[in-house]
C-alpha cells in the first residue's frame, strides 16, 4: 500500500507535469536567420497577399505580356507604357508600387528592348533638369527646346480583389489579380491576364 | 510514517514543479505584448499628429494580428491549466483589432490611398466576424460607411455598403454619400470600454462601460458648422458578442480547479478520519495515503490558472463619428467642440490644414491628448 501511494503521487506529478506544464519560453535561444527564396512560404505566414504571390503573379504577367502581339508586332517600333498604380480592392492593405516595380523590372530584364517604360512618377525631377538645359545652366547633347518626353503608347495596370468567407471551419481568402494593358488612344485593353490564389486558416482557440 | 513523508516530499515536488513552470519571463511576457504597446503608442502618436510614429506602431502591430495564430506555442500554453490566459501574445480583443485597423485606414487616407484604407476598414470588418459564436457580419457602422465611400470615390459601387451601414446604425445615421467631398474629418470621443475578470476565479472577461454615449462634437470650417452625433460605440461593440470561444476554456479550466480543490478537501478529510479510526498499520497507511493525494490534488487545484486576460488596450476611445465637407483648395482651419449631453462643452480642438486639388485632405480630431 506504502508503495501504491507513493507511486500515484509520483504518477500525477509526471502526469500533470507532461500534460499541463509549459516552458513559458517560446525559442529561448531565439531563431538563427532563415534565408527564404521570395516565392516559398516561409514559417511566418496568414491568408493575406506575401511575396510568393507577388512573385508567382508577377511571373506570370510578365510572361504573358511578352507573347502579346500587340508588343511584338507594335507598328510604330518600339512602344512606350507607363505604369499606372494597381487598385487594391482586397481586404489587405499592399504596397502597391511592389507589383508595379517587379513587373517593370521582369519586363525591362526579358523584353530585350521590345518595350520601353516611361519614369512619369519622375517627371517632376525631370522637367526640372530639362528646365536647367533650356536656361544653359547644365550642359545638353540635344536642343533642350524640342519635346522629346514621350507619350504612352500603352497603359499597364491592374486589380486586385478579393473575397472572404468566415465559417466555424476558419477564414478563406480568395484573391484575384488582373492586370490590363490599354490603349490610350482608343482606350481598348489589347491585353489581359489573371492570376488567383486562394488561403485558408483556423485561429488558435485562444483567439477565437 | 515513511509512507507520509514520502507522499509529502513527493507533493511539495509536485508544488515546486507547477509553481516553476507555469511562468513566463518577464522579457518573454514584454515581447507578447509587444502588439499591446504598439497600439498605445500609435493611437497616442496618431492624436499627436506624429503620424509616421503612428504609422509604423501600427504597421508592427497588425504584422501580428494579421499573421495567423495556428500553431503559435503562447496560444497553447494559455490554454494549458497552468497558465493564465494572458501568457499568451496579444491580439486584443475583437474592438481593440477593429481600432487597430481602422486607425491605420484613416493613415492610409491620409496618404492618398482610399484603395488600402478601404482595404484596412474590410480587414477590420473581419476583425468583428466570428461564426462560431454565430457573427457572421459586423456591425461597425463606419467600417462599411467608409467602405463604401472609398469604394464611391474610387468610381465604383458603394450603395451596397451604405445600405449595411445604415442598417447597423443605432445611435445616428450616417449621411448619404458626397463624393465631391474632399475633407474628411474622423472623429473620436471619450474613454474606452474597461476590462475586468469576474467568476469566482476570475476566468469569466466582463467589461466596465466607457464615457457617455450620447456627446456631441461641433465642427466649423468657414462658413460651414454641423453637428455630429456618434456613428459607433466601443462599449456596444465590446459588451454585445456574447462571449469567446475562450471563454469555454476558461470555464473548463475553472471547474477543473475547484473539482480537484474539493477532491483533495475530501480525500483529507477521510484519510485523516482512516488514519485516526484504523487500529492497524494498512488502515493507517491507506488513510495517510489518502491524505497525500488530497493534498497533491489541492496543489494541483492551486495551481490551476483560470484567469481571463484582461491587458487592455487603455488609450482607446468610446465614440467615433465621421463628417465631411467640401472645401476650396488653399488653406482652411476647422474647429471642433466636444460637448457633452447638456451642450456644455469639454474640449476644443482647432486644425489648420491645406486642401489640394485632386487628393482628399484627410483629418483626425480626438478629444483625447494620449
Amino acid at each position: 500500500m506504502k508503495q501504491i501511494a507513493s507511486s500515484t503521487a509520483l504518477a500525477l506529478a509526471a502526469v500533470v507535469f507532461g500534460a499541463g506544464c509549459a516552458s513559458g519560453v517560446k525559442n529561448p535561444s531565439g531563431v538563427p536567420v532563415t534565408v527564404m527564396k521570395p516565392d516559398e512560404q516561409g514559417f511566418v505566414a496568414g491568408t493575406g497577399i506575401e511575396s510568393q504571390d507577388l512573385v508567382s503573379v508577377t511571373d506570370k504577367m510578365a510572361r504573358s505580356l511578352l507573347s502579346t502581339p500587340e508588343i511584338n508586332n507594335f507598328p510604330g517600333g518600339v512602344p512606350r507604357i507607363v505604369i499606372l498604380p494597381v487598385e487594391n480592392s482586397t481586404r489587405f492593405p499592399i504596397n502597391k508600387d511592389l507589383f508595379a516595380a517587379r513587373i517593370q523590372a521582369m519586363l525591362n530584364s526579358k523584353a530585350q528592348g521590345r518595350m520601353r517604360f516611361l519614369a512619369r512618377e519622375r517627371m517632376a525631377a525631370l522637367e526640372q533638369e530639362r528646365q536647367l538645359k533650356q536656361e544653359g545652366k547644365v550642359t545638353s547633347n540635344s536642343d533642350p527646346n524640342i519635346q522629346e518626353f514621350k507619350g504612352a503608347d500603352f497603359f499597364l495596370t491592374g486589380k486586385l480583389m478579393s473575397l472572404t468567407t468566415q465559417a466555424k471551419a476558419g477564414v478563406s481568402d480568395y484573391v484575384l489579380y488582373t492586370f490590363q494593358l490599354i490603349d490610350p488612344r482608343t482606350s481598348d485593353i489589347v491585353w489581359e491576364d489573371s492570376a488567383e490564389v486562394k488561403k485558408q486558416s483556423i485561429e488558435d482557440a485562444a483567439y477565437r | 510514517m515513511s509512507t507520509f513523508w514520502r507522499n509529502s516530499i513527493a507533493g511539495l515536488f509536485l508544488a515546486l514543479l507547477l509553481a516553476g513552470c507555469a511562468s513566463v519571463s518577464p522579457e518573454e511576457q514584454a515581447h507578447r505584448n509587444r502588439a499591446l504597446t504598439q497600439f498605445q503608442t500609435g493611437a497616442t502618436a496618431l492624436r499627436n499628429g506624429n503620424y509616421s510614429a503612428a504609422k509604423t506602431d501600427l504597421d508592427a502591430a497588425l504584422l501580428v494580428i494579421g499573421g495567423s495564430s495556428a500553431g503559435d506555442a503562447s496560444a497553447r500554453e494559455a490554454r494549458g491549466y497552468f497558465n493564465e490566459e494572458s501568457v499568451k501574445t496579444f491580439r486584443g480583443e475583437p474592438y481593440e483589432r477593429v481600432m487597430a485597423y481602422y486607425y491605420r485606414g484613416i493613415l492610409y487616407w491620409m496618404d492618398g490611398q482610399p484603395d488600402n484604407a478601404r482595404a484596412a476598414f474590410r480587414s477590420a470588418a473581419v476583425q468583428d466576424q466570428n461564426p462560431e459564436l454565430g457573427i457572421t457580419q459586423s456591425d461597425w457602422v463606419l467600417l462599411d460607411y467608409l467602405d463604401g465611400l472609398a469604394s464611391a470615390k474610387l468610381g465604383g459601387d458603394g450603395s451596397d455598403a451604405y445600405r449595411r451601414s445604415l442598417a447597423e446604425a443605432r445611435l445616428n445615421k450616417p449621411p448619404p454619400y458626397d463624393v465631391q467631398a474632399n475633407v474628411l474629418v474622423f472623429l473620436e470621443m471619450g474613454q474606452g470600454p474597461t476590462k475586468y475578470a469576474a467568476g469566482e476565479y476570475g476566468e469569466q472577461l466582463r467589461f466596465r462601460p466607457g464615457s457617455a454615449a450620447d456627446p456631441v462634437a461641433v465642427v466649423r470650417v468657414g462658413s460651414q458648422q454641423v453637428k455630429v452625433g456618434p456613428f459607433d460605440d466601443l462599449t456596444y461593440q465590446a459588451t454585445t458578442r456574447d462571449g469567446r470561444v475562450m471563454d469555454h476554456i476558461l470555464q473548463g479550466k475553472a471547474v477543473f480547479k475547484s473539482t480537484t480543490d474539493a477532491l483533495g478537501t475530501g480525500a483529507i478529510i477521510a484519510g485523516a478520519g482512516v488514519a485516526i479510526a484504523g487500529n492497524s498499520n494498512t488502515s493507517q497507511n491507506v488513510g495517510l495515503g489518502l491524505v497525500a493525494a488530497g493534498v497533491i490534488s489541492k496543489i494541483i487545484s492551486a495551481a490551476t490558472t483560470p484567469a481571463a486576460d484582461t491587458r487592455q488596450w487603455n488609450n482607446l476611445p468610446n465614440l467615433l463619428s465621421f463628417v465631411t465637407f467640401k472645401l476650396p483648395p488653399g488653406p482652411h482651419v476647422l474647429m471642433v467642440e466636444f460637448q457633452d449631453p447638456n451642450g456644455q462643452t469639454r474640449v476644443t480642438r482647432q486644425v489648420k490644414f491645406e486642401v489640394v486639388p485632386g487628393r482628399d485632405s484627410v483629418l483626425f480630431v480626438s478629444d483625447r491628448n494620449t
